[in-house]
């Protein structure tokens, strides 16, 4: 008899189990079966900031009125946390249908099929004359082996971003053309705003920490005709004299001339954007995002009237026309998306025309679509989007490679290291080189 | 359907041993398998070059270094300051409730949050330590706490230290508190002083506490992320990396998944190696 009963509940168990199972495996894919309507999702970094957050929700909504039967979910995900959280559920066959990403990682999520080809998508569109009005550069990142992965939406280069009123106060008459008029301009700016108090206030500040440091780095060392790798991407280009050059400019900005402030290696983009804000720093290194960002900051510092632009220092005689950096958003398909159709539609809204004219309007954003840039009343308008597009022609990518983050890494600790003092900026600089060497000979 | 009453347990085992294998084993065979370069990695083909590779790299040996001194000075510290204040919870003084809750405050608080907040306390500019000593006319300027290699190290440390002492705290103080007040009696009727009952009673009852709190400490420092990734972020330069971090960074920031895995299973045999008096002790207790 009390076999009979523990059989019994065995059988329920194991019943109760398979029920259970199959109850969890309708409502994975419930949505889909039970209702017409799709539902797809979109994740990026600026649905986490409150200005590109707004306007992309907007459109977002501007989207599904346009579109009824497709529902989009919205999934903010930090920065820092971007790669991680996407790779990790793109491997287990998850993640968001739709999602935004810069060129850093784009390489190595197209070499580990992290995201779709959409190129026979591109083809129902009309192919290379849909294509025609992106900048063909801007296609470079998102296409490998003429096949295409993503679709250009953003793209700006990297300029001087100061404060006019500290210029005007100090008497510096005109902005610097050089990396020598650029030093004295921070020496100048670099002093004690409360007689007989400790300098409180300092030319500029670089980003040294980890978060957007490639964008802003690059462009000393390009400034100076060196660069991070040979133009193959092949080598490192850190044991050319006009790297070491720039290298101990850095260096000695820092630690001889002391105007940048302490702590520095520790600053990050938002960081050097709040120094910038509340007049601890005279300038940074930015572009059309800087004014939107440092505004939002201090409301106070009345960031539109008083913020200006200069484009990048170049050493004088350096016969490179590359000086600044690149930087460009794109929208990507998942390789796993259960709706491919609608996932392009939304892919195709996000980098329409209007929604260009939208991100510069909410977001002073550069559009990768030609006839924005160069058709558009506001830009043509902006004294802020006439620098940066003046200076989109002397700059270039990063190295589009899948060691590029490695590599980047490898150069930004070393330069920490010299200037924390634990090693010489010699030293630094050619550990770095062969760090460089070692991993692009790895793969 | 009849089963034989020699398998019937087995049955009645089987869904949380499925559950068991597949929560955390089989994290554990994928890692290893990724390491050997057979699993989640876009060409599969086996290969120990990850391995061979962790010999001859600079910074896995330098952060294996700076894991081994964090590891071993936090522990340290979180066991003298563990077994000091559980001494004093376990006196028999006012509300002793309320002390003990604040005692574990820190531990609380997820590492990530410490992190950012230590990193708030010994920032240079906003910094609450620079704060302090510049205007109380002890600095003319700020110390650069997270940017100076030793100091940045030291403050990791020191951080971690607050936060994870009350783990080791309340093993130890449950360990106090179980130990027979007779013993102490007998103590004092023998003319025991408050120094020898310490040395001759409690240290001895607390013996096997005292190793268990040790290893489950080592183990979690050894796996400790959020702090280092949130404070420092291993900066400057390598000063503050210890071997979590840098496995993350290869896993998530340079994708060289086969490489990290490598690197975590050799930490997951370090931590197994530390656990083996754990494992004795507890089934030695069980038996």
């Amino acid at each position: 008899m009390k076999r009979k009963e523990e059989l019994e509940m065995l059988k329920r168990t194991y019943w109760m189990i398979l029920v259970l199972i199959m109850v969890f495996s309708l409502s994975l894919s419930g949505n889909s079966v039970m209702g017409q309507e799709v539902k797809i999702s979109y994740s990026d970094w600026q649905l986490a900031q409150d200005i590109w957050g707004k306007s992309l929700r907007e459109a977002i909504a501007e989207f599904e009125r346009l579109n009824p039967g497709i529902k989009v979910e919205t999934e903010p995900v930090a920065l820092a946390q971007r790669d991680v959280k996407f790779t990790t559920a793109i491997r287990a066959g998850a993640g968001p249908d739709v999602f935004a990403l810069d060129v850093n990682p784009v390489k190595q999520y197209i070499k580990e099929g992290w995201v779709k080809d959409v190129t026979p998508f591109i083809e129902k569109e009309g192919g290379q004359q849909w294509l025609s009005d992106f900048y063909p550069r801007t296609l470079m990142p998102v296409t490998e082996d003429n096949k295409v992965y993503g679709i250009p939406k953003n793209t700006v280069a990297m300029v001087i971003v100061y404060n006019s009123q500290l210029f005007k106060e100090a008497g510096i008459k005109s902005t610097p053309k050089n990396w020598k008029e650029f030093r004295d301009v921070c020496k100048k700016l670099t002093k004690a705003t409360k007689p007989g108090g400790p300098v409180d206030q300092w030319g500029v500040a670089f980003v040294l920490a980890k978060a957007c440091f490639d964008l802003r780095f690059s462009v000393v060392l390009r400034g100076f005709g060196g660069d991070f790798l040979t133009p193959d991407w092949k080598h490192s280009a850190l044991n050319t004299p006009e790297a070491k050059e720039a290298f101990n400019y850095v260096v000695d900005l820092i630690l001889k001339d002391k105007v940048m402030p302490p702590g520095v290696t520790q600053v990050d983009c938002n960081e050097a954007r709040r120094l910038l804000a509340f007049k601890k720093t005279t300038m940074k290194i930015g572009t059309m995002w800087s004014i939107t960002e440092v505004s939002g900051f201090n409301p106070d510092l009345h960031g539109w009237e008083v913020l200006e632009m200069f484009p990048i220092p170049q050493k004088e005689g350096v016969k490179s026309k590359i000086r600044s950096t690149l930087y460009q958003k794109s929208i990507f398909m998942n390789p796993n998306t259960k709706h491919p159709e609608a996932a392009w539609k939304l892919m195709k809204f996000l980098t329409d025309k209007k929604q260009m004219e939208k991100w510069f309007i909410d977001n002073n954003m550069l559009s990768c679509r030609k006839s924005v840039n160069d058709t558009y009343g506001p830009i043509l308008q902006s004294k802020y989007a006439s620098v940066v597009k003046r200076e989109i022609e002397n700059a270039a990518f990063l190295p589009l490679i899948p060691q590029w983050p490695e590599c980047l890494e490898a150069f930004r600790v070393n330069l920490q290291a010299a200037i924390a003092k634990q090693k010489t900026p010699e030293k630094a600089l050619m550990d770095a080189h062969n760090q460089i060497e070692e991993i692009l000979s790895r793969k | 359907m009849r089963i034989h009453d020699r398998y019937k347990g087995y049955f009645f085992i089987l869904p949380a041993f499925l559950l068991l294998v597949g929560i955390l084993g089989f994290p554990a065979i994928a890692a290893i398998l990724q390491s050997l370069n057979l699993m989640w990695v876009s060409k599969p083909s086996f290969t120990v070059s990850s391995y061979l590779r962790l010999s001859k790299d600079a910074e896995f040996l330098g952060s294996l270094i700076n894991t081994i001194i964090f590891v071993s000075t936090t522990v340290s510290f979180h066991l003298i300051l563990g077994l000091g204040i559980a001494l004093l919870l376990n006196l028999e003084i006012k509300r002793r409730h309320f002390f003990r809750v604040i005692a574990i405050l820190p531990w609380t608080m997820p590492d990530v949050i410490g992190g950012l907040i230590w990193k708030f306390i010994f920032d240079t500019l906003p910094g609450f330590v620079n704060g302090v000593l510049i205007r109380g006319g002890i600095l003319a300027e700020p110390i650069d706490f997270l940017g100076t290699p030793l100091l940045a190290f030291s403050s990791f440390i020191f951080a971690e230290i607050w936060r994870g002492y009350p783990f080791v705290m309340l093993i130890l103080l449950a360990g106090l508190q179980a130990i027979p007040r007779h013993q102490y009696e007998a103590g004092a009727i023998d003319g025991a002083s408050t120094v020898q009952s310490f040395l001759y009673i409690t240290i001895p009852n607390l013996k096997y506490m005292v190793i268990i709190a040790v290893i489950l400490d080592t183990i979690w420092e050894c796996r400790l992320f959020g702090m280092v990734y949130s404070m420092t972020g291993g900066g400057p330069g390598y000063a503050s990396q210890v071997l979590s971090l840098l496995t993350y960074k290869h896993y998530f920031q340079f994708f060289n998944t086969s490489y990290a895995a490598s690197i975590a299973i050799i930490l997951a045999i370090f931590m197994l190696i530390i656990s083996i008096p754990y494992l004795r002790i507890t089934m030695r207790r069980e038996v």
